[in-house]
């Protein structure tokens, strides 16, 4: 008698499964602007829906519409104008930086594990209060969250006072186009004897050539004042809302940990 | 095996680009192995479906957390299983595992082993019986790890525990059906 494990695995051979259905995946957007939020396998449904969506979004986009939305769905909802919003809570839930889309928390030791530039860490911030480490873009991006540094107010619902984010790659200026809004502005500077830009408004995007040649659209994720500059082949964002002079100073004092 | 982990690390970089149909090929790779892990662990075929599309779904979602260089399928299978899981505590029903023999080898299929031919017909439809006459935790993990072919790791992930707990479970769950089959022989 064969042995009973290989009976077992013999047998496996002729288990009569239930039938495989086809899957229907209907993706959500992702967040940072990297995703896509229409269904794999039903895009004519996405497309209608987008459509009853941008309708919404632009009748939405005006008070008086979004009254009359409200009286039409007899909801009875008063909606007012807050001129001054009141202020977010200090920290969301969750690991501090978890809703920034940053990748998986993880630690010092173990993100220098996984990228092959020597990471560096600003002395005059400290200790970071959290690491994360994403797959994108190529070879990694490792990022240094902190939650209170002095005179640096914490940046709208994030909890967080200052981001320090490190990519391989190369800055291309001819992708600033894509950063530049209303009220952004790009100013050339120099960081530790490299070149460098601050950005001061609310960017949100910034491309950079990412270590496999292709250009990567990244999120700036406080949508703040950002510090961009390259070593040796490391792209370090310092994103905080504070003065050029002392984002400056902060990344004066990288150090390789 | 379905894949290598270098092809999964290329589609998932893709598909965290935005090329749906990357995601759409993860999908059809692990779709199979995924929702038969999910019907051995809800013993339902409906809720396998469902376990099976809401954990690609929680997948995606999670994508750019999926750490570098590591193994897409034990992931995928962990977040499925989980959902299937989680559809039988909230629906408050566990339907009984009732695996099936197939009547012989259909067209299309692959050509048993010369072990599998060697196994009479009646002898594995006894033991088939005698695989789902085991509890639960047994019948789950001698399924997992013979039947839909998982490794230890991915089995662990599956069944939720340590990996060093699905040797000990799988070694104690054999025993206990080597004993039954031999109580069986020594009966006929």
């Amino acid at each position: 008698m064969p042995d009973l494990e290989q009976q077992l695995t013999d047998l496996g051979q002729a288990i009569a499964w239930p039938a495989t259905p086809k899957l229907v995946i209907s993706l959500p957007a992702r967040r940072g602007g990297l995703g896509w939020g229409a269904p794999l396998m039903n895009r004519r449904w996405a497309m209608a829906a987008a459509a009853v969506l941008l309708i919404l979004a632009t009748l939405l986009a005006y008070t008086p519409s979004r009254e009359a939305i409200a009286r039409w769905l007899n909801v009875g909802v008063t909606i007012t104008k807050v001129q001054h919003p009141p202020t977010p809570s200090a920290l969301p839930s969750g690991t501090l930086g978890s809703e920034l889309g940053l990748g998986l928390p993880t630690t010092l030791e173990q993100a220098q594990r996984q990228v092959k530039w020597k990471i560096t860490v600003p002395a005059a911030l400290g200790p970071p209060d959290a690491v994360y480490l994403r797959i994108l873009p190529e070879g990694g991006e490792v990022s240094f969250v902190y939650a209170h540094v002095e005179g640096i107010p914490v940046a709208g619902e994030t909890g967080v006072a200052v981001l320090v984010t490190e990519v391989q790659g190369q800055v291309r200026t001819e992708f600033f186009q894509k950063m530049l809004g209303p009220n952004t502005t790009i100013e050339d500077v120099v960081v530790n004897g490299h070149p460098g830009y601050w950005v001061s408004g609310s960017p949100h995007t910034f491309v950079f050539l990412d270590a496999s040649g292709e250009a990567f659209p990244d999120t700036l994720r406080l949508a703040t004042n950002t510090l961009i500059f390259a070593d040796g082949g490391t792209i370090i964002r310092i994103e905080a809302y504070t003065s050029k002079e002392r984002a400056i100073q902060i990344a004066g004092s990288l150090q390789a940990r | 095996m379905e894949g290598r982990p270098a092809d999964d690390s290329e589609l998932i970089r893709r598909a965290l680009r935005g090329e749906a149909a990357a995601y759409e090929e993860i999908v059809q790779r692990y779709q199979q192995v995924a929702f038969r892990t999910a019907y051995v662990v809800s013993g339902s075929a409906a809720d396998a479906e469902d376990a099976a599309q809401e954990g690609f779904v929680k997948a995606f979602r999670a994508l750019d957390r999926f750490r570098i260089g590591a193994d897409l399928r034990p992931w995928l299978l962990r977040i499925v299983a989980n959902e299937a899981r989680n559809r039988v505590r909230s629906s408050g029903r566990r339907h009984q595992l009732e695996l099936r023999l197939t009547e012989g080898f259909r067209p299309g299929d692959a050509a048993p082993s010369p072990e599998a031919v060697a196994v009479a017909s009646d002898e594995r439809r006894r033991l088939l019986e005698m695989v789902n006459g085991l509890s639960e935790d047994d019948r789950q993990v001698i399924a997992s790890r013979y039947f839909l072919e998982l490794s230890g790791e991915e089995t662990a992930a599956v069944l939720g525990i340590p990996e060093g707990t699905v040797k000990s479970r799988l070694s104690r769950a054999l025993a206990r059906l080597r004993a039954r089959v031999e109580e069986e022989a020594a009966s006929a």
